[in-house]
């Protein structure tokens, strides 16, 4: 078992003067949440056991999802931020598995902006805290204004949808860019009964012949997609099988892709975009604005901070911020924006939530380090 | 030392496995009786033969217990992390052709492809309360080509040991990942593969374990049993 790192309760402390409660997350947790919201990749990254009832168990991967499930659980009416320090428990091929990870929990707070400069306010003076001198790197990214982006441009829901799911895997989404500026013939081969209903829009003839391919085969109509599910799909497709992402609009995406400037610049170079490329954006930015001038009021360093179009998570509980800070190129804090995390865990309604986390292993590294050139340093004065 | 062959302990493919290698020149004979599980190669007194499942010679490819073995790709894909570093895939064999495929309802006649597959996953869990569900008994290989290969996250995996065909109707699964040689269990089943959905077209094959400490004599011994395999197999 790894040690705590000595100034473990100095981050506690930093984050609790800023107003967030310490809170205690039990070491074994159902493995379901985890699963279902990050999905089954995790599964082979995470340290799974079984209950003697059959129960499926893990050492806790993280802390946001077992926060969140406690908050609904025993506070969902009031906000709160939480702070949390401890072990979590990753399979990685090589190196140790035991990490320890610090954070804070945003939850409740409607204040989006401040709550967002507030958290990447607190994890970088509690790196400023632990890495005297060292220089930090904070990009940021925001799924909100990708969102704006693609809805302005006009494209059909489904592509919109596909688009947003793919966004922060670059190989990902640049293969549906490609895949979706080309003419796709309509590959289903639709049978004679099928073909005329979906060529006349007949929904209901659809559902209804679903329905009954259903009953004749044994499916049972109501244990996963229905008929009418899997009709309305079927004639949105091939309406849309004819069209392709037209050559300006795929200019535009890939314009807004490589966005890439300091925070400080960030504003502008939005607007710049948003005119040339003719689309509206307006509330996006707003929202976007807002959090760069939160943040200026925080006193955090705009021109350190990088904001690329690009950067994002492609997970669908992610909204808006996302934010990562490094030192000599090692990640020692990420955080973002979930707020459809909540609902997806059962909340009744909805919940904002910004949270981070802070990576102690590689920030005692990193002290190792900076130690390490003091050092030097005095020796050589 | 000597050199551990591990072949198929029973069925189709331990025939086609025996027939292969007397084939090659390299005729087996049981120790003891007909059924037991040990066996040696007429006329090469360093090499022994074990009798296993096949899925467990897979895994015993990877712990480098063994040193050759004859067994499915996609067992060796499913049970090895990173196969390729830990064994090598010496000689397809000609037989024991299945192959591993992503296979949806008939009736989902707006889903062709893996990127149809993509759209209805992401909406599940917003249309039904719960995610898209994928019965398999390949959780690797499923992890690898949903995930990696095309970018779908939210899905959850049911285990299934048996009668996988059978899970979408009685709405165990929505989908499944099962290995298919002809088809029909599926048709009959009124399932339908992907027309990107073949995730590894698998066969028989002569594995060799990279994990392990050899003597020269074992090596030569090892390299003289693979050229001969790999004289009379397909490629």
């Amino acid at each position: 078992m790894s040690n705590k790192p000595d100034y473990a309760d100095d981050i506690l402390l930093l984050l609790t003067e800023r107003g967030a409660h310490t809170t205690e997350i039990p070491v074994i947790q159902p493995a379901d949440p985890f699963l279902d919201m990050a999905g089954e990749d995790l599964r082979r990254r995470i340290f799974l056991t079984e209950s003697e009832t059959g129960a499926s168990l893990c050492l806790r991967p993280e802390f946001t999802i077992p926060v969140c499930l406690k908050h609904i659980e025993t506070a969902s009416g009031t906000p709160q931020r939480y702070a949390y320090l401890g072990q979590v428990f990753r399979q990685h091929r090589e190196g140790g598995s035991e990490f320890f990870q610090a954070g804070v929990e945003d939850l409740g707070n409607d204040a989006v902006a401040q709550a967002d400069a507030t958290a990447m306010r607190d994890a970088s003076d509690t790196l400023k805290q632990l890495l005297p001198g060292s220089s930090l790197q904070t990009t940021l990214g925001d799924q909100t204004v990708f969102e704006a982006v693609v809805a302005a441009l006009g494209l059909p829901d489904g592509w919109q949808k596909r688009l947003i799911r793919a966004f922060g895997d670059a190989a990902q989404l640049d293969g549906m860019l490609q895949n979706l500026s080309q003419v796709n013939s309509a590959d289903c081969g639709l049978d004679d009964e099928a073909a005329p209903l979906v060529s006349t829009n007949d929904l209901a003839g659809l559902t209804n012949l679903i329905d009954s391919r259903m009953q004749a085969t044994g499916y049972l109509t109501n244990a996963s997609r229905t008929p009418a599910e899997i009709a309305r799909r079927l004639i949105q497709k091939t309406q849309l099988s004819s069209t392709r992402l037209d050559a300006k609009a795929l200019d535009v995406l890939k314009m807004f892709l490589a966005l890439d400037a300091p925070l400080r610049d960030a504003p502008e170079a939005l607007a710049a975009f948003a005119r040339i490329a003719g689309l509206d954006i307006n509330r996006a930015l707003v929202g976007f604005n807002a959090r760069v001038d939160a943040m200026e009021h925080e006193g955090f360093d705009l021109a350190q901070t990088r904001y690329r179009a690009a950067f994002g998570r492609p997970l669908d509980y992610y909204t808006g911020l996302v934010f990562e800070i490094s030192a000599q190129g090692s990640v020692l804090a990420g955080g973002g924006r979930f707020d459809r995390l909540l609902t997806l865990l059962g909340a009744n309604a909805p919940i904002p939530a910004v949270g981070f986390s802070l990576w102690l292993d590689r920030i005692t590294h990193a002290r190792a380090g900076l130690a390490r050139i003091a050092q030097k340093g005095g020796q050589s004065s | 030392m000597s050199v551990t062959i591990a072949l198929p302990s029973k069925g189709r493919m331990k025939d086609a496995a025996l027939a292969i290698f007397a084939k090659a020149g390299l005729e087996i004979v049981n120790i003891g009786n007909e059924r037991s599980y040990r066996g040696v190669i007429k006329g090469m007194d360093n090499a022994e033969v074990a009798f296993l499942s096949a899925s467990e010679i897979a895994r015993e490819l990877g712990s480098g217990s063994v040193d050759l073995g004859v067994t499915g790709e996609d067992l060796v894909r499913e049970d090895l992390n990173r196969a390729d570093e830990q064994v090598e895939f010496c000689s397809r064999l000609g037989f024991g052709h299945a192959d591993v495929v992503v296979a949806v309802p008939e009736v989902w006649i707006d889903v062709d492809t893996m990127t149809d597959l993509g759209d209805v996953a992401s909406d599940f869990r917003h249309r039904h309360g719960r995610r898209l569900r994928i019965a398999t008994k390949y959780w690797r290989l499923t992890q690898q080509f949903f995930s990696s290969q095309h970018g779908i996250q939210v899905y959850r995996i049911v285990e299934s040991l048996g009668a996988t065909e059978g899970a979408p109707a009685s709405g165990q699964a929505d989908i499944i990942v099962d290995i298919t040689s002809t088809g029909s269990t599926l048709r009959d089943n009124h399932l339908k593969i992907l027309t990107d959905g073949v995730m590894l077209q698998s066969q028989a094959n002569l594995v060799r374990a990279r994990n392990r400490q050899i003597t020269d004599a074992d090596e030569a011994t090892i390299a003289q049993i693979t050229a001969n395999i790999q004289k009379v197999s397909a490629g």
